[in-house]
Protein backbone atom coordinates (compact mmCIF):
# COMPACT_ATOMS: atom_id res chain seq x y z
CA UNK A 1 0.00 0.00 0.00
CA UNK A 2 1.19 3.44 -0.72
CA UNK A 3 0.03 6.12 1.62
CA UNK A 4 1.80 9.01 0.07
CA UNK A 5 4.63 9.01 -2.39
CA UNK A 6 6.99 9.85 0.41
CA UNK A 7 5.65 7.33 2.88
CA UNK A 8 8.48 5.19 4.12
CA UNK A 9 6.96 4.66 7.50
CA UNK A 10 6.11 1.78 9.73
CA UNK A 11 5.44 -1.71 8.44
CA UNK A 12 2.78 -2.02 11.12
CA UNK A 13 0.51 0.44 9.36
CA UNK A 14 -1.80 -2.29 8.04
CA UNK A 15 -2.63 -3.50 11.48
CA UNK A 16 -2.93 0.06 12.64
CA UNK A 17 -5.90 0.75 10.42
CA UNK A 18 -8.16 -1.76 12.05
CA UNK A 19 -10.48 0.45 13.99
CA UNK A 20 -14.23 0.69 14.19
CA UNK A 21 -14.26 3.21 11.39
CA UNK A 22 -10.92 2.42 9.90
CA UNK A 23 -11.83 -1.10 8.94
CA UNK A 24 -14.37 -0.21 6.30
CA UNK A 25 -12.35 2.60 4.84
CA UNK A 26 -9.17 0.58 4.73
CA UNK A 27 -9.94 -1.09 1.43
CA UNK A 28 -10.87 2.10 -0.25
CA UNK A 29 -7.70 3.70 1.06
CA UNK A 30 -5.53 1.11 -0.53
CA UNK A 31 -6.88 1.93 -3.93
CA UNK A 32 -7.56 5.60 -3.49
CA UNK A 33 -4.69 7.53 -4.97
CA UNK A 34 -6.08 10.78 -3.63
CA UNK A 35 -4.58 9.92 -0.25
CA UNK A 36 -1.36 11.11 -1.72
CA UNK A 37 -2.29 14.63 -0.66
CA UNK A 38 -2.07 13.77 3.02
CA UNK A 39 1.02 14.62 4.98
CA UNK A 40 2.32 13.62 8.34
CA UNK A 41 1.30 15.95 11.18
CA UNK A 42 3.46 16.69 14.18
CA UNK A 43 6.57 15.42 12.51
CA UNK A 44 9.79 17.35 12.48
CA UNK A 45 10.28 18.84 9.01
CA UNK A 46 13.61 18.87 7.23
CA UNK A 47 16.00 21.64 8.21
CA UNK A 48 15.23 23.50 5.00
CA UNK A 49 11.46 23.42 5.44
CA UNK A 50 11.93 24.26 9.10
CA UNK A 51 13.92 27.34 8.19
CA UNK A 52 11.26 28.45 5.74
CA UNK A 53 8.54 28.00 8.37
CA UNK A 54 10.62 29.99 10.81
CA UNK A 55 11.00 32.74 8.25
CA UNK A 56 7.22 32.88 7.83
CA UNK A 57 6.95 33.23 11.57
CA UNK A 58 9.02 36.42 11.63
CA UNK A 59 6.04 38.78 11.72
CA UNK A 60 4.72 37.24 14.88
CA UNK A 61 8.15 37.05 16.51
CA UNK A 62 8.72 40.70 15.82
CA UNK A 63 5.29 41.87 17.01
CA UNK A 64 5.47 39.73 20.12
CA UNK A 65 9.00 40.83 20.99
CA UNK A 66 8.16 44.50 20.60
CA UNK A 67 5.11 44.14 22.81
CA UNK A 68 6.89 42.16 25.48
CA UNK A 69 9.99 44.28 25.76
CA UNK A 70 7.70 47.26 26.29
CA UNK A 71 5.44 45.54 28.79
CA UNK A 72 8.29 43.82 30.64
CA UNK A 73 8.69 46.60 33.17
CA UNK A 74 5.13 47.79 33.25
CA UNK A 75 3.74 48.12 36.73
CA UNK A 76 7.12 49.13 38.11
CA UNK A 77 7.42 52.78 39.14
CA UNK A 78 10.27 53.52 36.79
CA UNK A 79 8.94 51.39 33.94
CA UNK A 80 11.08 51.22 30.83
CA UNK A 81 13.74 53.36 32.47
CA UNK A 82 15.01 50.09 33.91
CA UNK A 83 16.24 49.11 30.47
CA UNK A 84 18.87 51.78 31.06
CA UNK A 85 19.08 51.84 34.85
CA UNK A 86 19.85 48.17 35.36
CA UNK A 87 23.05 48.05 33.27
CA UNK A 88 23.94 51.49 34.62
CA UNK A 89 23.85 50.27 38.20
CA UNK A 90 25.73 47.10 37.30
CA UNK A 91 28.42 49.09 35.55
CA UNK A 92 28.76 51.48 38.46
CA UNK A 93 29.09 48.66 40.95
CA UNK A 94 31.73 46.80 38.96
CA UNK A 95 33.70 49.96 38.28
CA UNK A 96 33.63 50.70 41.98
CA UNK A 97 34.53 47.24 43.21
CA UNK A 98 37.14 46.33 40.65
CA UNK A 99 38.46 49.79 39.98
CA UNK A 100 38.79 51.09 43.51
CA UNK A 101 38.82 48.08 45.79
CA UNK A 102 40.75 45.50 43.82
CA UNK A 103 42.66 47.71 41.47
CA UNK A 104 42.11 45.42 38.53
CA UNK A 105 42.51 48.58 36.47
CA UNK A 106 46.28 48.26 36.45
CA UNK A 107 47.49 48.92 32.99
CA UNK A 108 44.09 49.64 31.51
CA UNK A 109 43.53 53.01 29.95
CA UNK A 110 40.10 54.53 30.52
CA UNK A 111 39.15 51.84 32.99
CA UNK A 112 35.58 53.03 33.79
CA UNK A 113 34.58 52.86 30.14
CA UNK A 114 36.41 49.55 29.84
CA UNK A 115 34.17 48.09 32.56
CA UNK A 116 31.04 49.76 31.20
CA UNK A 117 31.47 48.22 27.76
CA UNK A 118 32.24 44.91 29.42
CA UNK A 119 29.18 44.78 31.62
CA UNK A 120 26.72 46.15 29.08
CA UNK A 121 27.71 43.73 26.34
CA UNK A 122 28.11 40.85 28.72
CA UNK A 123 24.56 41.37 29.92
CA UNK A 124 23.23 41.22 26.39
CA UNK A 125 24.63 37.70 26.13
CA UNK A 126 23.77 36.49 29.63
CA UNK A 127 20.19 37.72 29.15
CA UNK A 128 19.92 35.59 26.04
CA UNK A 129 21.35 32.57 27.85
CA UNK A 130 18.82 32.92 30.66
CA UNK A 131 15.97 33.87 28.35
CA UNK A 132 16.64 30.93 26.08
CA UNK A 133 16.67 28.61 29.07
CA UNK A 134 13.20 29.67 30.18
CA UNK A 135 11.76 30.13 26.68
CA UNK A 136 10.19 26.68 26.40
CA UNK A 137 8.62 26.78 29.85
CA UNK A 138 7.32 30.30 29.48
CA UNK A 139 6.09 29.51 25.97
CA UNK A 140 4.25 26.37 27.10
CA UNK A 141 0.87 27.94 26.42
CA UNK A 142 1.89 28.90 22.92
CA UNK A 143 3.24 25.42 22.30
CA UNK A 144 -0.03 23.88 23.42
CA UNK A 145 -2.12 26.20 21.28
CA UNK A 146 -0.35 26.74 17.98
CA UNK A 147 1.66 24.69 15.56
CA UNK A 148 4.79 26.64 14.67
CA UNK A 149 8.51 25.93 14.57
CA UNK A 150 9.43 25.91 18.23
CA UNK A 151 12.74 27.64 17.59
CA UNK A 152 10.62 30.77 17.33
CA UNK A 153 10.49 30.83 21.14
CA UNK A 154 14.23 31.17 21.85
CA UNK A 155 14.49 33.38 18.78
CA UNK A 156 11.95 35.78 20.15
CA UNK A 157 13.99 36.00 23.33
CA UNK A 158 16.94 37.14 21.25
CA UNK A 159 14.72 39.51 19.28
CA UNK A 160 13.42 40.97 22.50
CA UNK A 161 17.03 41.52 23.50
CA UNK A 162 17.66 43.32 20.23
CA UNK A 163 14.60 45.51 20.71
CA UNK A 164 15.67 46.55 24.20
CA UNK A 165 19.23 47.01 23.00
CA UNK A 166 18.48 50.45 21.58
CA UNK A 167 18.15 52.32 24.87
CA UNK A 168 20.83 50.17 26.42
CA UNK A 169 23.39 50.96 23.71
CA UNK A 170 22.46 54.63 23.79
CA UNK A 171 23.21 54.68 27.51
CA UNK A 172 26.46 52.87 27.03
CA UNK A 173 27.62 55.27 24.33
CA UNK A 174 26.52 58.28 26.34
CA UNK A 175 28.42 57.03 29.38
CA UNK A 176 31.70 56.40 27.63
CA UNK A 177 31.47 59.83 26.02
CA UNK A 178 30.68 61.58 29.28
CA UNK A 179 32.98 59.81 31.70
CA UNK A 180 36.54 61.11 31.63
CA UNK A 181 38.82 60.44 29.89
CA UNK A 182 36.14 60.83 27.27
CA UNK A 183 36.07 58.32 24.45
CA UNK A 184 36.60 59.90 21.05
CA UNK A 185 34.24 59.24 18.16
CA UNK A 186 36.25 58.01 15.21
CA UNK A 187 35.46 56.29 11.94
CA UNK A 188 36.24 53.01 13.66
CA UNK A 189 32.95 53.30 15.51
CA UNK A 190 31.39 52.23 12.23
CA UNK A 191 32.89 48.80 12.86
CA UNK A 192 31.00 48.43 16.12
CA UNK A 193 27.65 47.37 14.54
CA UNK A 194 29.54 44.56 12.80
CA UNK A 195 30.84 43.29 16.12
CA UNK A 196 27.34 43.57 17.57
CA UNK A 197 25.92 41.58 14.69
CA UNK A 198 28.38 38.78 15.28
CA UNK A 199 27.53 38.85 18.97
CA UNK A 200 23.86 38.55 18.06
CA UNK A 201 24.56 35.41 16.03
CA UNK A 202 26.46 34.05 18.99
CA UNK A 203 23.57 34.90 21.35
CA UNK A 204 21.07 33.21 19.08
CA UNK A 205 23.08 30.01 18.96
CA UNK A 206 23.60 30.00 22.71
CA UNK A 207 19.93 30.61 23.49
CA UNK A 208 18.91 27.72 21.22
CA UNK A 209 21.30 25.47 23.10
CA UNK A 210 20.16 26.52 26.57
CA UNK A 211 16.53 26.22 25.46
CA UNK A 212 16.85 22.55 24.60
CA UNK A 213 19.11 21.70 27.51
CA UNK A 214 16.78 23.23 30.09
CA UNK A 215 13.81 21.56 28.46
CA UNK A 216 15.41 18.14 28.69
CA UNK A 217 17.18 18.60 31.98
CA UNK A 218 15.40 21.23 34.11
CA UNK A 219 18.31 21.09 36.53
CA UNK A 220 20.42 22.75 33.88
CA UNK A 221 18.94 26.08 34.88
CA UNK A 222 20.99 25.97 38.07
CA UNK A 223 24.11 24.87 36.26
CA UNK A 224 23.57 27.73 33.84
CA UNK A 225 23.96 30.21 36.70
CA UNK A 226 27.40 28.76 37.36
CA UNK A 227 28.28 28.78 33.67
CA UNK A 228 27.30 32.42 33.37
CA UNK A 229 29.48 33.27 36.33
CA UNK A 230 32.43 31.43 34.81
CA UNK A 231 31.78 33.23 31.56
CA UNK A 232 31.68 36.53 33.41
CA UNK A 233 35.06 36.00 35.00
CA UNK A 234 36.47 34.36 31.91
CA UNK A 235 35.59 37.10 29.47
CA UNK A 236 37.64 39.87 30.95
CA UNK A 237 34.66 42.02 31.78
CA UNK A 238 36.54 43.96 34.46
CA UNK A 239 40.21 43.12 34.05
CA UNK A 240 42.72 42.68 31.31
CA UNK A 241 43.62 39.14 30.46
CA UNK A 242 47.19 40.10 29.48
CA UNK A 243 47.74 41.45 32.98
CA UNK A 244 46.23 38.81 35.15
CA UNK A 245 46.35 35.53 33.32
CA UNK A 246 49.79 34.12 32.85
CA UNK A 247 49.17 30.43 32.50
CA UNK A 248 49.45 29.81 28.73
CA UNK A 249 46.65 27.25 28.59
CA UNK A 250 44.26 29.42 30.54
CA UNK A 251 45.19 32.36 28.37
CA UNK A 252 44.54 30.37 25.24
CA UNK A 253 41.17 29.21 26.57
CA UNK A 254 40.09 32.71 27.47
CA UNK A 255 41.24 34.25 24.27
CA UNK A 256 39.32 31.76 22.20
CA UNK A 257 36.17 32.49 24.20
CA UNK A 258 34.00 34.30 21.63
CA UNK A 259 32.53 36.60 24.23
CA UNK A 260 35.98 37.75 25.22
CA UNK A 261 36.70 38.50 21.57
CA UNK A 262 33.46 40.51 21.36
CA UNK A 263 34.41 42.63 24.35
CA UNK A 264 37.99 43.01 23.23
CA UNK A 265 37.05 44.11 19.73
CA UNK A 266 34.35 46.47 20.95
CA UNK A 267 36.83 48.21 23.25
CA UNK A 268 39.41 48.42 20.50
CA UNK A 269 36.90 50.10 18.23
CA UNK A 270 35.12 52.34 20.72
CA UNK A 271 37.84 53.27 23.20
CA UNK A 272 41.28 52.73 21.81
CA UNK A 273 40.83 53.71 18.19
CA UNK A 274 42.35 50.45 17.03
CA UNK A 275 41.19 48.36 14.14
CA UNK A 276 40.81 44.80 15.45
CA UNK A 277 43.15 42.31 13.88
CA UNK A 278 41.86 40.31 10.96
CA UNK A 279 42.47 37.15 12.95
CA UNK A 280 40.01 38.39 15.59
CA UNK A 281 37.34 39.05 12.98
CA UNK A 282 37.81 35.64 11.45
CA UNK A 283 37.89 33.84 14.76
CA UNK A 284 34.75 35.58 16.02
CA UNK A 285 32.88 35.00 12.77
CA UNK A 286 33.84 31.36 12.77
CA UNK A 287 32.91 30.81 16.41
CA UNK A 288 29.61 32.66 16.16
CA UNK A 289 28.49 30.89 13.01
CA UNK A 290 29.58 27.54 14.37
CA UNK A 291 27.69 28.01 17.63
CA UNK A 292 24.65 29.27 15.75
CA UNK A 293 24.68 26.28 13.44
CA UNK A 294 25.23 23.79 16.24
CA UNK A 295 22.51 25.45 18.33
CA UNK A 296 20.06 25.46 15.45
CA UNK A 297 20.49 21.79 14.60
CA UNK A 298 20.66 20.85 18.27
CA UNK A 299 17.34 22.56 18.94
CA UNK A 300 15.63 21.33 15.78
CA UNK A 301 16.60 17.76 16.60
CA UNK A 302 14.09 17.62 19.47
CA UNK A 303 11.40 19.66 17.69
CA UNK A 304 8.68 17.04 18.14
CA UNK A 305 9.21 16.79 21.88
CA UNK A 306 8.77 20.36 23.07
CA UNK A 307 4.99 19.88 23.33
CA UNK A 308 5.39 17.09 25.84
CA UNK A 309 3.50 17.98 29.00
CA UNK B 1 -20.01 5.37 8.60
CA UNK B 2 -17.41 6.91 6.41
CA UNK B 3 -16.43 3.86 4.48
CA UNK B 4 -19.50 3.86 2.32
CA UNK B 5 -18.79 7.25 0.81
CA UNK B 6 -15.07 7.04 0.96
CA UNK B 7 -14.67 6.39 -2.73
CA UNK B 8 -15.88 9.82 -3.72
CA UNK B 9 -14.88 11.75 -0.62
CA UNK B 10 -11.45 13.05 0.17
CA UNK B 11 -9.97 11.92 3.46
CA UNK B 12 -8.89 14.93 5.48
CA UNK B 13 -7.47 13.35 8.61
CA UNK B 14 -6.20 9.83 9.08
CA UNK B 15 -5.31 8.75 12.58
CA UNK B 16 -3.50 5.46 12.90
CA UNK B 17 -3.15 3.51 16.10
CA UNK B 18 -2.28 6.39 18.40
CA UNK B 19 -0.79 5.53 21.74
CA UNK B 20 0.20 8.09 24.33
CA UNK B 21 1.93 7.19 27.53
CA UNK B 22 3.00 9.71 30.13
CA UNK B 23 5.41 9.03 32.90
CA UNK B 24 4.36 10.99 35.93
CA UNK B 25 5.60 11.55 39.42
CA UNK B 26 3.98 8.74 41.35
CA UNK B 27 2.31 10.83 44.02
CA UNK B 28 0.52 13.22 41.72
CA UNK B 29 -1.12 10.68 39.43
CA UNK B 30 -4.79 11.25 39.03
CA UNK B 31 -7.01 8.81 37.28
CA UNK B 32 -6.59 8.91 33.55
CA UNK B 33 -4.72 12.21 33.49
CA UNK B 34 -1.29 12.84 32.25
CA UNK B 35 -0.68 16.10 34.07
CA UNK B 36 1.78 16.64 36.81
CA UNK B 37 2.10 19.50 39.21
CA UNK B 38 5.50 20.62 38.06
CA UNK B 39 6.33 22.58 41.16
CA UNK B 40 8.93 22.36 43.86
CA UNK B 41 11.91 20.12 43.74
CA UNK B 42 10.30 16.76 43.24
CA UNK B 43 13.05 14.76 41.67
CA UNK B 44 12.66 12.63 38.61
CA UNK B 45 15.57 10.40 39.37
CA UNK B 46 15.77 10.39 43.12
CA UNK B 47 12.18 9.48 43.97
CA UNK B 48 11.82 6.40 41.80
CA UNK B 49 10.50 6.01 38.30
CA UNK B 50 6.98 7.32 38.84
CA UNK B 51 3.89 5.82 37.27
CA UNK B 52 2.93 5.39 33.65
CA UNK B 53 -0.39 6.80 32.57
CA UNK B 54 -1.88 5.73 29.27
CA UNK B 55 -3.83 8.65 27.84
CA UNK B 56 -4.55 6.97 24.51
CA UNK B 57 -4.36 3.28 23.69
CA UNK B 58 -4.72 2.59 20.05
CA UNK B 59 -7.03 5.16 18.52
CA UNK B 60 -7.64 4.96 14.76
CA UNK B 61 -10.11 6.68 12.48
CA UNK B 62 -10.41 8.53 9.20
CA UNK B 63 -12.36 11.71 8.59
CA UNK B 64 -13.39 13.21 5.28
CA UNK B 65 -13.69 16.65 3.76
CA UNK B 66 -16.87 18.36 4.87
CA UNK B 67 -17.34 16.21 7.92
CA UNK B 68 -18.03 17.55 11.40
CA UNK B 69 -16.96 15.08 14.03
CA UNK B 70 -17.84 15.26 17.69
CA UNK B 71 -15.43 13.65 20.10
CA UNK B 72 -17.24 12.81 23.31
CA UNK B 73 -16.13 11.21 26.50
CA UNK B 74 -15.78 11.97 30.16
CA UNK B 75 -12.99 13.98 31.70
CA UNK B 76 -9.78 12.08 31.38
CA UNK B 77 -10.96 9.91 28.51
CA UNK B 78 -8.21 11.26 26.27
CA UNK B 79 -10.25 13.70 24.17
CA UNK B 80 -8.02 16.71 24.62
CA UNK B 81 -4.88 14.65 24.19
CA UNK B 82 -6.27 13.32 20.93
CA UNK B 83 -7.03 16.85 19.79
CA UNK B 84 -3.51 18.04 20.53
CA UNK B 85 -2.07 15.11 18.62
CA UNK B 86 -4.25 15.82 15.61
CA UNK B 87 -3.08 19.43 15.82
CA UNK B 88 0.50 18.19 15.83
CA UNK B 89 1.25 19.97 19.09
CA UNK B 90 2.32 16.86 20.89
CA UNK B 91 4.03 13.69 19.78
CA UNK B 92 2.35 10.33 20.27
CA UNK B 93 4.29 7.54 21.91
CA UNK B 94 3.44 5.54 18.80
CA UNK B 95 1.09 5.87 15.88
CA UNK B 96 0.65 8.51 13.22
CA UNK B 97 -1.53 11.42 12.23
CA UNK B 98 -1.90 12.34 8.57
CA UNK B 99 -3.84 15.33 7.33
CA UNK B 100 -4.53 17.19 4.11
CA UNK B 101 -3.44 20.47 5.70
CA UNK B 102 -2.17 21.69 9.03
CA UNK B 103 -5.06 21.39 11.52
CA UNK B 104 -5.48 24.25 14.00
CA UNK B 105 -6.97 24.47 17.45
CA UNK B 106 -9.61 27.16 17.59
CA UNK B 107 -8.41 29.58 20.22
CA UNK B 108 -6.02 32.45 20.40
CA UNK B 109 -5.76 33.22 24.10
CA UNK B 110 -2.18 32.04 24.51
CA UNK B 111 -0.88 34.69 22.14
CA UNK B 112 -2.69 37.67 23.62
CA UNK B 113 -1.19 40.13 26.08
CA UNK B 114 -3.52 41.85 28.54
CA UNK B 115 -1.30 44.94 28.62
CA UNK B 116 -1.87 45.62 24.94
CA UNK B 117 -4.88 47.30 23.41
CA UNK B 118 -7.61 45.25 21.78
CA UNK B 119 -6.44 46.33 18.33
CA UNK B 120 -2.85 45.33 19.02
CA UNK B 121 -4.06 42.00 20.30
CA UNK B 122 -6.08 41.41 17.17
CA UNK B 123 -2.89 41.85 15.19
CA UNK B 124 -0.84 39.71 17.52
CA UNK B 125 -3.44 36.94 17.64
CA UNK B 126 -3.80 36.82 13.88
CA UNK B 127 -0.05 36.73 13.33
CA UNK B 128 0.20 33.92 15.87
CA UNK B 129 -2.36 31.95 13.87
CA UNK B 130 -0.08 32.31 10.88
CA UNK B 131 -1.76 35.11 8.95
CA UNK B 132 0.46 37.50 7.05
CA UNK B 133 0.34 41.23 7.91
CA UNK B 134 -1.57 41.87 4.68
CA UNK B 135 -4.15 39.24 5.62
CA UNK B 136 -4.46 40.76 9.06
CA UNK B 137 -5.35 44.11 7.51
CA UNK B 138 -7.97 42.38 5.42
CA UNK B 139 -9.70 40.56 8.29
CA UNK B 140 -9.38 43.41 10.78
CA UNK B 141 -12.68 45.21 10.01
CA UNK B 142 -14.50 41.92 10.13
CA UNK B 143 -13.07 41.06 13.53
CA UNK B 144 -13.99 44.49 14.88
CA UNK B 145 -17.53 44.04 13.65
CA UNK B 146 -17.97 40.53 15.03
CA UNK B 147 -16.55 41.39 18.42
CA UNK B 148 -18.68 44.55 18.69
CA UNK B 149 -16.05 46.10 20.93
CA UNK B 150 -16.44 49.60 19.48
CA UNK B 151 -14.15 52.35 20.72
CA UNK B 152 -12.85 50.16 23.53
CA UNK B 153 -10.65 48.46 20.95
CA UNK B 154 -8.06 51.14 21.75
CA UNK B 155 -8.01 50.32 25.46
CA UNK B 156 -5.76 47.72 27.05
CA UNK B 157 -7.40 44.33 27.01
CA UNK B 158 -7.01 43.95 30.75
CA UNK B 159 -9.63 46.68 31.19
CA UNK B 160 -12.23 44.63 29.31
CA UNK B 161 -15.06 42.84 31.03
CA UNK B 162 -14.81 39.09 30.77
CA UNK B 163 -17.63 39.14 28.21
CA UNK B 164 -15.88 41.69 26.02
CA UNK B 165 -12.59 39.81 26.21
CA UNK B 166 -14.31 36.54 25.32
CA UNK B 167 -16.01 38.18 22.34
CA UNK B 168 -12.76 39.58 21.05
CA UNK B 169 -10.93 36.27 21.52
CA UNK B 170 -13.67 34.48 19.66
CA UNK B 171 -13.72 37.02 16.83
CA UNK B 172 -9.97 36.68 16.38
CA UNK B 173 -9.99 32.91 16.60
CA UNK B 174 -12.56 32.41 13.84
CA UNK B 175 -10.36 34.41 11.48
CA UNK B 176 -8.08 31.37 11.20
CA UNK B 177 -7.47 30.15 7.69
CA UNK B 178 -7.09 26.53 8.64
CA UNK B 179 -9.20 24.01 6.70
CA UNK B 180 -9.18 21.57 9.59
CA UNK B 181 -10.55 23.11 12.76
CA UNK B 182 -10.25 21.61 16.21
CA UNK B 183 -12.52 22.99 18.90
CA UNK B 184 -12.12 22.10 22.54
CA UNK B 185 -15.31 22.24 24.64
CA UNK B 186 -18.10 24.72 24.13
CA UNK B 187 -16.77 28.19 23.53
CA UNK B 188 -17.42 30.52 26.38
CA UNK B 189 -18.82 33.55 24.65
CA UNK B 190 -20.19 36.27 26.85
CA UNK B 191 -23.74 37.53 26.81
CA UNK B 192 -26.80 36.02 25.22
CA UNK B 193 -27.17 38.36 22.26
CA UNK B 194 -23.60 37.71 21.32
CA UNK B 195 -24.09 33.99 21.78
CA UNK B 196 -26.54 33.94 18.92
CA UNK B 197 -24.29 35.99 16.72
CA UNK B 198 -21.23 33.95 17.60
CA UNK B 199 -22.98 30.69 16.90
CA UNK B 200 -24.07 32.02 13.55
CA UNK B 201 -20.55 33.17 12.84
CA UNK B 202 -19.14 29.86 13.96
CA UNK B 203 -21.56 27.93 11.76
CA UNK B 204 -20.62 30.11 8.83
CA UNK B 205 -16.96 29.61 9.56
CA UNK B 206 -17.38 25.86 9.97
CA UNK B 207 -19.15 25.61 6.66
CA UNK B 208 -16.05 27.08 5.05
CA UNK B 209 -13.75 24.71 6.91
CA UNK B 210 -13.07 21.33 5.42
CA UNK B 211 -13.32 19.32 8.59
CA UNK B 212 -14.33 20.20 12.10
CA UNK B 213 -13.56 18.32 15.30
CA UNK B 214 -15.56 19.29 18.34
CA UNK B 215 -14.45 17.95 21.68
CA UNK B 216 -16.93 18.01 24.52
CA UNK B 217 -18.23 15.93 27.37
CA UNK B 218 -21.77 17.08 26.64
CA UNK B 219 -23.50 14.62 24.35
CA UNK B 220 -26.21 17.07 23.38
CA UNK B 221 -23.79 19.54 21.81
CA UNK B 222 -22.54 16.83 19.50
CA UNK B 223 -26.07 15.88 18.48
CA UNK B 224 -26.78 19.47 17.52
CA UNK B 225 -23.57 20.36 15.77
CA UNK B 226 -22.04 17.23 14.34
CA UNK B 227 -22.85 14.55 11.81
CA UNK B 228 -20.56 11.96 13.26
CA UNK B 229 -19.40 11.19 16.76
CA UNK B 230 -16.52 9.30 18.26
CA UNK B 231 -16.95 8.16 21.83
CA UNK B 232 -13.70 7.87 23.74
CA UNK B 233 -13.33 6.06 27.03
CA UNK B 234 -10.07 5.41 28.86
CA UNK B 235 -8.09 6.26 25.78
CA UNK B 236 -9.97 3.90 23.50
CA UNK B 237 -12.67 4.39 20.90
CA UNK B 238 -15.87 2.88 22.26
CA UNK B 239 -18.08 3.80 19.36
CA UNK B 240 -17.66 5.65 16.09
CA UNK B 241 -20.82 6.39 14.13
CA UNK B 242 -23.62 8.82 13.31
CA UNK B 243 -23.73 11.61 15.85
CA UNK B 244 -27.26 11.09 17.10
CA UNK B 245 -27.08 7.35 17.83
CA UNK B 246 -23.58 7.54 19.28
CA UNK B 247 -24.32 10.54 21.46
CA UNK B 248 -27.54 8.92 22.69
CA UNK B 249 -25.69 5.82 23.80
CA UNK B 250 -23.02 7.91 25.42
CA UNK B 251 -25.55 10.02 27.29
CA UNK B 252 -27.44 6.99 28.57
CA UNK B 253 -24.19 5.50 29.75
CA UNK B 254 -23.02 8.77 31.34
CA UNK B 255 -26.37 9.15 33.10
CA UNK B 256 -25.99 5.72 34.62
CA UNK B 257 -22.47 6.52 35.75
CA UNK B 258 -23.71 9.73 37.32
CA UNK B 259 -26.45 7.80 39.13
CA UNK B 260 -23.87 5.41 40.48
CA UNK B 261 -25.32 2.46 38.55
CA UNK B 262 -21.93 1.18 37.58
CA UNK B 263 -22.99 -2.33 36.66
CA UNK B 264 -25.55 -0.94 34.21
CA UNK B 265 -22.98 1.49 32.86
CA UNK B 266 -20.40 -1.23 32.39
CA UNK B 267 -22.91 -3.36 30.57
CA UNK B 268 -23.78 -0.46 28.28
CA UNK B 269 -20.12 0.16 27.59
CA UNK B 270 -19.56 -3.46 26.68
CA UNK B 271 -22.67 -3.42 24.52
CA UNK B 272 -21.52 -0.33 22.67
CA UNK B 273 -18.09 -1.82 22.12
CA UNK B 274 -19.44 -5.06 20.74
CA UNK B 275 -21.91 -3.23 18.51
CA UNK B 276 -19.00 -1.28 17.07
CA UNK B 277 -17.01 -4.35 16.17
CA UNK B 278 -19.81 -6.10 14.31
Amino acid sequence: MSFTPSDTSSPSSDAALEGPAGETSLDSMRTDESLGHLRRIGQRPSLGVYTVQLWHRRHYIWADSKARSRSGHRGMFLGSAWLVLKPLLDGAIYALIFGFLFNTNRGIANFPSYVIIGTFLFHATSNCLNGGASSITSGANMIRAFAFPRAALPLSVVTRGVVSMGPMLATMIALILIIPPHAQVTWRWLLFPLVLMLQMLLNTGLSLITARLTFQVPDFRLILGVIIRILFYGSGVFYSIDRFVHHPWLQFLMESNPLFIVLDMSRDVLLYDRTPALSSWLLLTERSLLILLIGYVFFWWKEEDYGRP
Amino acid sequence: MGGRDAARRQPSVVVRDLHVRYRTDADVVRHGRGRHGGHGHESRWLSGRGAVVEALRGVSFTTYEGESVGIIGQNGSGKSTLLRLVAGLERPTSGEVWASSQPALLGVNAALQPELSGAQNVRLGCLAMGLTPAEVDRVLPDILEVSAIGQAIRLPMKTYSSGMAARLRFAIAVATRSRILLIDEALATGDATFKERSEERLRERLSRAGTVFLVTHVGKVVEQQCARAIWLHDGEVVLDGPAYETAQKYRWWAWNVAQGKHSVADALLGEARSSAST
